[in-house]
């Protein structure tokens, strides 16, 4: 049996590499070749590194060659959000402005970590601008097309990496989510994601927002990939203030143990109002498949989105700050605005939202004492219509791009490990479910998701697309 | 009872305001002098003047050429009245000495057995723009704080932003937390 590298996972081509029947080269020749012939349709990829890839593929090749192990992922492509360093590329983040940076000095440490495993990496991806979006319209660079339906937004911001991953071009990409914007891709797009505990991955070579929210994780069309790429990207980092000093906690090897000792729930309340009907069928969906009845309630979670909500614009309008006075006129215009907003936040509203955050947190790993994965759904609609602007929430229209995150960003709010698992069965579109865990317990989660991945409750196929 | 709309008065009256428009463009005094009646009983009252009879006119078009640009007529009601009256209804958005503003225009027309149809009476005001969000006075005074320059075309957009923001924060704000809860960021040596 031959292996297609467009639809194979990344640990199936390490593998037939390994063994030899395939080549490194070869599986990175016929991704490039799919990324040119379908460039056109989904955009997105704004620098593809070529030469880069053949040369990593090359060194694998020859590694085996020589009689050594080139590492886990040997010869398994991948991409990054272009907000990741890639040495010799400037980190453009979507922007328009970071265009004048001179290129990278060094790979971000996960793109590092991944090299060191073996993966060959193609290049780097579309954006929304400076992460701060949530349908990856970019006005510089063009809006990315959601390989399920082209007519149709990928999500944001990591809208290339969901694609990317959801069209075959990679079978793992990187993104990252600070109030939602790995899990809104995976949902829109149809592919599982992961966005870990905050501080368990470095972030150090990507390119911030909000220092006190951003996360980086993984996107993949299979458990075994998404977790093997979280294993391989653990571990501290001086270079990452905010990455934690933990030994690494690698969930691959449990990942087949199952349910036993699992404590679910679906998170009831605020998080099962609103939203298109199909989006709470994807968690009815995984709560039969699972056996889950039981419902727990955050408090007061409409107040940590508002948290979530200021923190974001005064973190990211002070970060921005240089550039806003120098160069207000080159960035996108929705998001120029909300950062020029969040320059001139009240410190009141910024330090009582961070004073809430503690309490919140608290309140939240009381609720974990109890159980140990909760249900909840990822966007309150599947993948909207480019250029869309409105839509039906609780009977009620409302403006769709400040609320596709209201499921998502009380969870990065406090730093919660999430996998995004997609659902293919409840609608046209598909749409994802947050699997959400406590602090640390990601293996738990990816247990979960194996689970439902096997008994084909969720799933990530190729998108076929249209010639 | 005359003919009211007269499709083909309509349209030789669209004509002449299109005319009479590309003069005020143009700043073509002359033209702008001859659409109107050549008599003491003409009036025209501008923003700020009070204009009686030709001369008056005539006089303050030369003495006060303004510039206007970015001029964008919003919406024109014409209404005519049998073959020899109409009446021209006008908004328009446009910059004049500097300033964005909304402005209006009256005109009646009359068909003279002489010269033919001729402005009789005119009137021009500005719409007041609506009222201020206190958050533009407060997005002024934070961004002189911090040196950030807020661009005029960049401002409302801001202002906007900071009102739902605050909308946002207000429930957070009202949210009682225990006595002495630090914030989330704080430092721990």
């Amino acid at each position: 049996m031959s292996l297609d590298p467009v639809t194979a996972s990344a640990l199936e081509i390490a593998a037939a590499v390994h063994s030899r029947q395939i080549t490194a080269r070869a599986v990175t020749e016929k991704l490039l070749a799919h990324i040119a012939t379908t460039h056109g349709r989904i955009n997105a990829f704004t620098t593809v590194t070529n030469d880069r890839a053949l040369a990593e593929a090359d060194a694998v090749d020859a590694t085996l060659a020589a009689g050594r192990d080139p590492g886990p992922l040997a010869g398994a492509p991948y991409a990054v959000k272009n907000l990741f360093d890639l040495a010799g590329v400037v980190t453009v983040a979507g922007s328009k402005i970071n265009r004048d940076d001179p290129p990278a000095a060094r790979d971000a440490t996960a793109v590092a970590r991944l090299h060191a495993a073996g993966a060959v990496c193609l290049g780097a991806l579309n954006m929304g601008e400076y992460a701060y979006d949530f349908t990856n319209e970019n006005c510089h660079y063009g809006a990315v097309h959601n390989p399920r339906d082209l007519i149709r937004s990928a999500g944001g911001s990591s809208g290339g990496s969901g694609a990317a991953v959801a069209a075959g071009l990679v079978p793992l990409a990187l993104g990252t989510d600070t109030n939602g914007s790995i899990r809104v891709p995976s949902s829109f797009c149809g592919i599982w994601g992961l966005k870990p505990t905050y501080g368990r991955l470095s972030r150090a070579g990507s390119f911030p927002f909000v220092d006190s929210l951003d996360h980086i994780g993984p996107f993949a069309r299979s458990v075994g990939d998404l977790t093997a790429a979280y294993d391989i990207m653990q571990g501290p980092d001086p270079l990452d203030a905010a990455c934690a000093q933990r030994p690494i906690e690698p969930a691959l090897p449990g990942l087949n143990t199952g349910l036993a000792g699992l404590r679910i729930a679906i998170l009831g309340g605020y998080f099962e109002q609103g939203g298109e009907p199909s989006v709470h069928a994807a968690v009815s969906t995984l709560a039969a498949a699972l056996g889950v009845t039981r419902r727990i309630e955050l408090p007061v979670p409409s107040l940590a989105r508002a948290a979530a909500y200021l923190i974001t614009a005064a973190e990211s309008g002070q970060f921005h700050l240089g550039r806003l006075r120098t160069r207000a006129a080159d960035f996108e215009p929705p998001i120029r605005d909300r950062l020029l907003a969040g320059a001139l936040t009240p410190s009141a509203w910024y330090l009582q939202a961070q004073r809430f955050r503690h309490w919140w947190q608290g309140q939240v790993r009381e609720i974990f004492r109890d159980v140990d994965v909760l249900l909840a759904p990822a966007t309150p609609l599947p993948a909207p219509v480019l250029g869309q602007d409105t839509f039906l929430f609780n009977g009620k229209e409302v403006p769709l791009r400040p609320s596709i995150g209201l499921f998502t960003q009380p969870i990065t709010f406090i730093g919660l490990p999430v996998v995004a698992a997609p659902v293919h069965t409840v609608g046209p579109m598909p749409v994802a479910v947050q699997l959400i865990g406590a602090p640390w317990n990601e293996a738990a989660l990816l247990r979960v998701a194996r689970v439902l991945e096997e008994t084909g409750v969720c799933t990530a196929p190729v998108a076929h697309l249209a010639a | 009872m005359p003919t009211i709309n007269d499709p083909a008065v309509i349209a030789e009256i669209a004509a002449l305001h299109d005319a009479y428009e590309s003069a005020l463009a143009a700043n073509d005094v002359a033209t702008l002098t001859r659409y109107f009646w050549d008599s003491p009983e003409v009036i025209r009252y501008g923003v700020v003047e009070h204009l009686y009879g030709a001369e008056q006119i005539k006089a303050y078009r030369v003495a006060n050429a303004v510039v206007i640009t970015d001029r964008k007529l919003l919406k024109r009601t014409i209404v005519t009245f049998g073959p020899d009256l109409a009446s021209v209804m006008c908004e328009f958005s446009q910059v004049a000495r500097g300033r964005t503003g909304h402005s209006r225009q009256s005109q009646t027309w009359v068909r003279l057995p002489e010269a033919g149809w001729r402005i009789v009476s005119a009137h021009v005001s500005l719409a007041l723009p609506p009222p201020e969000s206190e958050w533009g006075a407060y997005a002024d005074r934070a961004a002189a704080a911090i040196a950030l320059p807020l661009a005029v075309p960049h401002r409302p957009g801001t202002v906007q932003n900071l009102e739902r923001a605050a909308a946002i924060a207000a429930p957070l704000l009202a949210h009682a937390l225990p006595v002495g809860t630090e914030p989330a960021s704080v430092f721990t040596a």
